[in-house]
This record gives structure tokens, C-alpha cells and sequence, in this order.
């Protein structure tokens, strides 16, 4: 795993320990990412968050905070602002680790689906996982 | 020997802890100055977050905080003038509430205030961000943690202690004026005359001064108490603990060299 947290600054990555910032809702931990680096003002950060949360199909977890998700909320949330950075590559890794109440390759496989989202995601995960992929 | 020994190590290594720690809070703020004067941080998101601070600090409290400025004022005014008047000593009573209470008191109580309110809450917060890994997380989306949790937490401190103690002397000296003079004009000249006379350029610029350093004192020490926590979630209430004692020793500090430059 320390292969995973020494990947380059390039790689975009959804992990356990890079949790979203709890007193923020799921929308402005997304949205600080345009905000702050491509300097768009508050409302245009929001809408570019709110359209990729409705994009990924979770519209509804907007207002919600990181104690008040559900772990697939939460990953879908986290997922949204490793997108959102648009890093050529984007690493999940140990999805187990954070998707523990759904059956995650096929909720991923799902997320993964939607018309527009592009770019190559990589799944970092224990080797003893290998079969759930392959269902 | 072994004793005397055990002793100077202790001693030695307290010693260096307490330059560390210093040494730590002037690195960041002289990071946290350089950053101020760099143009690039005043964008439009970071103002968004010092406007929010300023209000979390100031303006949510501020019915709370002159109830209670309007409390402790009327008390210290009721026992100053009383005191003045079975010493035969009333003409000097204005100048006496005005010294005590705007110069000192009342700046000394804004910075109190301001460190149990929002000064705990901040050194938890930065704690809690420390453990949880949320400043990683941020790194990693590389949003500036310094700009967007840190300088804003600065500023917001410094801009509500000295507005906070700002309103608290106003509403002390009007206070003031209605309890030695009661509800007429006719003190209004000599009244404004003590003022005028107390408020030189220099007590103002100091009386600036300390504000501005007791609002560092209660935003800075909390958010490097909470960037020294080690990740471990037990440690959260130590780093607590040893930041608002920190912030009280600062507190006090600024207010005894304060009053040593003033009247020493």
C-alpha cells in the first residue's frame, strides 16, 4: 500500500485516509477544488460540483456532511472530488475499505458507466479480492 | 547522582520543548505574514472564508458580548465611582473608569472571551483535522490548507478582538458618561475633554496594538497546538489542554508588558 501513497502528484486518488473535510457538505468539498485552483467564484464551483454529483447519479448527497453519509454516499462524494481535480489518472484504492455496505466492483463498474465520465480508473486492492471482479 | 542527573535531563528537555514550540509559532507566522503580503492570496475564496470567520468570531456573539460588556462595565463603574466619592476623589472618576476599563479591563475580558469561545473550538478543530487526515486530504487536492483554514482563522481573530474591544470601550465610556452625569448634556464638555485628553495618538495606536496581539494570540496558538497533534484521536483533549494554557500565558504576558510599557 505505501505504493499507493507514493504515486505522483498526477494521479488522482479516492482513499480511506483522504477523507472529505467533515464540516463541509459533500458539495463544498468538491466545489473547493475549482474554487481554488482554477479561481471560478463560489457559484460556479458549486454548479460544476452539483453537475458532477448528478452525473455520478447522487444529486441527493449534496447538502449532506461526511457523518450524515452513508459509506457509498461518501465514496460517491470523495470519487466526485478526485474527478473533479482532472488528473490524467485516478486511483481507487482498497475500495472495500470504504464500500463496505454495498457490493462494491459492480457499484463502481456502475459509477464508472456514466455517459460522461471518461479517463482510465485503477483499482488498487488486495489480491485476495481478485474474484469479486471477475463475478 | 543518578537524581541530579534525571533532574538536568528533564529540565534540558522542557527547556528545548519550549523553543521548539515557540520556535514553531513564529515559523508560522512569519509564513502566515509572507502569504498576506503575497497578491495571490486575496482571491475572492479566501475572503469568502475570512468573512465567515469574522462572523463565527464576532457577529454571532455580539448580543452575548455586550450584554456582558454592559454587565461587568456598570459593576466596575458602580464601584469606582463609589470608592471615588468616600475619598472625596469624584472629579478624577471619569478618568479613573476610562483607564480601567477601556484601556485594560475590557480588552483583557474581549481576549478571554474570544479564547474560550472560539479559540477552543479552533485548536479541536485543527486537531481533529490533524488526526482524521483531513490537512493530507487537502494537500493532496492541493487546496492550500494555510489559505484556506489557517490565514482566514488568523485574521478573523485579530479583526474580532480588536472590533469586539472596540464596541465593549464604546459602550463602556457611554455607560461611564451615564452613571457619573446621569441622563443630561451638561457633562458632555468636560467628559469629552477626559477623553480627549487619555486618548493620545499613542495610547490609541497601543491600546490597537495589544487588541491586535491578543486576537493573534487566541487563533495562532490554538492552530499550532492543533497542527503538533500527533495522530493518535486520545491526543485530541492534551493538545486542548496544553493550547488554551498556552493562549492564558500569552494573554496574560501581552497584558503585563502592556501595562509595564504604559506605566512603568
Amino acid at each position: 500500500m505505501a505504493a499507493v501513497a507514493a504515486l505522483p502528484d498526477d494521479v488522482a486518488r479516492v482513499a480511506l485516509e483522504l477523507p472529505l473535510r467533515a464540516n463541509l457538505s459533500a458539495l463544498d468539498n468538491i466545489a473547493l477544488i475549482p474554487l481554488y485552483q482554477r479561481h471560478f467564484n463560489a457559484a460556479e464551483s458549486a454548479r460544476q460540483a452539483q453537475l458532477l454529483l448528478e452525473q455520478l447519479g447522487h444529486p441527493d448527497i449534496a447538502r449532506l456532511r461526511d457523518p450524515d453519509m452513508t459509506p457509498a454516499q461518501r465514496f460517491v462524494a470523495k470519487l466526485a472530488r478526485a474527478l473533479i481535480l482532472k488528473r490524467p489518472r485516478l486511483v481507487i484504492d482498497r475500495p472495500g475499505a470504504m464500500l463496505y455496505d454495498v457490493p462494491y466492483p459492480a457499484f463502481i463498474r456502475q459509477l464508472a458507466s456514466q455517459a460522461t465520465m471518461t479517463g482510465t480508473w485503477e483499482i488498487f486492492d488486495f489480491s485476495w479480492n481478485q474474484s469479486l471482479y471477475q463475478a | 547522582m543518578n537524581f541530579l542527573a534525571a533532574t538536568i535531563e528533564s529540565l534540558g528537555a522542557k527547556v528545548t520543548g519550549w523553543f521548539a514550540v515557540g520556535y514553531a509559532m513564529f515559523a508560522f507566522l512569519a509564513r502566515a505574514t509572507l502569504l498576506l503580503l503575497d497578491r495571490t492570496t486575496w482571491n475572492r475564496a479566501t475572503l469568502d472564508v475570512v468573512v465567515k470567520q469574522v462572523y463565527f468570531t464576532s457577529v454571532q456573539i455580539l448580543h452575548v458580548f455586550l450584554g456582558y460588556a454592559l454587565v461587568i462595565s456598570w459593576l466596575i463603574i458602580t464601584i469606582i465611582l463609589s470608592t471615588a466619592r468616600d475619598f472625596g476623589l469624584t472629579e478624577f472618576a471619569s478618568e479613573m473608569t476610562i483607564r480601567v476599563l477601556v484601556l485594560e479591563l475590557l480588552p483583557f475580558l474581549t481576549a478571554l472571551f474570544i479564547a474560550l469561545r472560539s479559540g477552543s473550538a479552533i485548536n479541536t478543530e485543527i486537531a481533529l483535522m490533524q488526526v482524521n487526515n483531513e490537512l493530507d486530504a487537502l494537500a493532496h487536492c492541493k487546496v492550500p490548507p494555510m489559505q484556506f483554514e489557517f490565514l482566514p482563522r488568523l485574521l478573523g481573530g485579530v479583526i474580532s478582538v480588536v472590533t469586539l474591544a472596540g464596541l465593549a470601550g464604546l459602550l463602556a465610556l457611554l455607560t461611564g458618561y451615564l452613571a457619573i452625569y446621569g441622563m443630561n448634556t451638561a457633562g458632555v464638555e468636560p467628559y469629552t475633554q477626559t477623553i480627549a485628553k487619555i486618548f493620545d495618538f499613542q495610547i490609541v495606536a497601543g491600546l490597537i496594538a495589544k487588541c491586535a496581539l491578543f486576537g493573534l494570540a487566541v487563533t495562532l496558538i490554538p492552530v499550532t497546538a492543533g497542527l503538533e497533534t500527533p495522530k493518535k484521536l486520545f491526543m485530541v483533549p492534551v493538545s486542548v489542554l496544553r493550547g488554551m494554557m498556552r493562549v492564558f500565558f500569552a494573554i496574560v504576558a501581552i497584558e503585563v508588558v502592556s501595562l509595564a510599557l504604559k506605566y512603568i
